[in-house]
């Protein structure tokens, strides 16, 4: 028997669940819609049948991209200095004891008033919009690496500089190994949280995108049209999420037992 | 020995002058003076908690809070830690390779065979047994071609057989690369069957308080009988020397 011929019947014991979970939302989703019968609660075939219309608009895929684009440029953005700012307070504790409280502050701090805060100080623009998208999730990744900066092995550094590791080697053998499960974790968090919040933004203040769709749509009473941009972009969160990080949390961690 | 090239450098020996090391308002290090000869093997004797590792870490060069001097020898210095610190995610091979002027996977595979891990050189730390994490972790110290060989505790935690043949493979490198060490360890028996010379420490702060020679001739260590009996001399000429 090959191994591919023995995976599958794994793949299948590990997938099936899920897959039942799934199936049993959409029944659900089905009995109601068809007990209901209102245009309140359309069913699965009227909603594809609304993605299917937008899609031949041309908007549909238009505003896709352009929520896609957004939740990227605040996605890396504020992975970035989320990671560097917790890490240097994972490391430091003085910096750790002087902007604690900072954290504290920024992670009550609620999306909706960092959102308008940055519309009114920068104006309905594409940077404000990305920049408050940023800072609502920047806390929650820095409060996340800085668990990474402090769990940090004494030991291994200690052996890196015994035998003088260069920094680019300390960083990319030693250092990022042990963070990978914490951005792993950050990333994540971080994926759902920053898309939620790209609609919003959208919503408040720009001229396309999901989030502007859906208020558009929102108006119209179109509840179809509001479930298909929203299973649109919910199949993308998914299909990043399982063929980039899965994956690459499957490779950071195959060492493990 | 061979294959994988372990000869050492020419050097000067280590010499270690440290009036104090203090951490807080507490001083766990007193005025420690001595020096090391090349080749020479020297154990660091003492109870627990003495201070050992700390002494071990100023001479490694990885703490640099102590006040006084350490000259290390020309060359590099490596050092067995108490733990094997190897990292968890590369294999065995892999972890010596990564070490500056260790040499590639070839070299380092050799290596891993040199100390009888030749069949786990691909294998990752967590899947091997401690005993054999150690002998990686002495593979990888005798990669840079070590003037001084620094052992934190090499055989604490094994089971009999392991510290037995543990202690051979650490005896057969030292005779191979005629590299200096400096064994730190708590148990008499392991002092006098690895080195040519005791520097007991003792109080607190720690002191030297006994610096004298093994003894035993190097043939003679190999005979547990013989190690057992000077174990229990040295206890009568130093009884303050250690646990």
């Amino acid at each position: 028997m090959t191994m591919l011929a023995e995976a599958a019947p794994e793949r299948l014991v590990r997938l099936a669940p899920p897959a039942l979970g799934m199936l049993a939302l959409l029944g659900l989703w089905v009995w109601s819609a068809a007990a209901l019968d209102s245009d309140l609660l359309p069913g699965p075939l009227a909603v594809l049948a609304s993605m299917g219309r937008e899609i031949v608009s041309g908007g549909y895929l238009f505003h896709l991209a352009m929520t896609l684009l957004r939740v990227t440029a605040a996605f890396v953005l504020a992975m970035s200095v989320g990671a560097a700012i917790g890490l240097a307070l994972g490391m430091s504790r003085a910096a750790d004891r002087l902007f604690s409280g900072w954290l504290t502050l920024f992670l009550n701090l609620p999306a909706l008033v960092t959102i308008i805060l940055c519309y009114v100080w920068f104006g309905l623009t594409e940077v404000a919009a990305v920049a408050a998208v940023a800072i609502n999730k920047i806390p929650n990744v820095a409060a996340t690496l800085r668990e990474g900066g402090r769990a940090l092995s004494k030991d291994l550094a200690e052996m890196a500089a015994l035998y003088a590791m260069p920094a680019h080697d300390r960083l990319r053998h030693v250092i990022a190994p042990q963070l990978a499960p914490f951005l792993a974790v950050a990333a994540r968090n971080g994926l759902a949280l920053v898309w939620k919040i790209v609609l919003v933004v959208e919503l408040l203040g720009r001229p396309n995108g999901v989030g502007f769709m859906l208020y558009a749509q929102f108006q119209l009473f179109d509840v179809a049209a509001i479930l298909a941009y929203a299973f649109g972009f919910i199949a993308v969160v998914l299909a990043v999420e399982w063929t980039l990080l899965e994956p690459w949390e499957r490779r950071a961690s195959r060492w493990r037992r | 020995m061979g294959a994988a090239g372990l000869a050492v450098a020419a050097v000067s020996g280590l010499v270690v002058d440290i009036r104090a090391r203090r951490f807080g308002p507490e001083t766990v290090l007193g005025p420690i003076a001595f020096t090391l000869a090349p080749g020479e093997r020297a154990a660091l004797l003492g109870p627990s908690g003495v201070g050992k590792s700390t002494l071990l870490g100023a001479i490694a060069g990885l703490d640099r809070g102590f006040e006084g001097s350490v000259k290390r020898p020309e060359g590099r210095v490596a050092m067995i830690f108490q733990t094997p610190r190897l990292l968890p995610w590369r294999t065995l091979a892999e972890n010596i390779a990564l070490i500056p002027g260790a040499g590639d996977l070839d070299r380092a595979r050799a290596l891993l065979a040199e100390v009888g891990l030749g069949d786990a050189a691909d294998q990752h730390p967590e899947k091997v047994s401690l005993g054999m994490q150690r002998r990686a972790a002495l593979a990888r110290a005798l990669a840079v071609r070590p003037a001084l060989l620094l052992m934190d505790e090499p055989l604490v935690s094994l089971d009999p057989d392991n510290a037995a043949a543990m202690r051979r493979l650490i005896l057969r490198v030292l005779d191979d690369t005629g590299a200096a060490a400096l064994i730190a360890t708590h148990d008499r028996a392991e002092a006098l069957a690895l080195c040519d010379r005791v520097l007991a420490l003792d109080g607190r702060p720690a002191r030297l308080a006994h610096d004298f020679a093994s003894p035993l001739d190097r043939a003679a260590r190999a005979d547990p009988d013989s190690v057992a009996r000077a174990a229990a001399g040295l206890f009568r000429a130093a009884p303050d020397a250690a646990a």
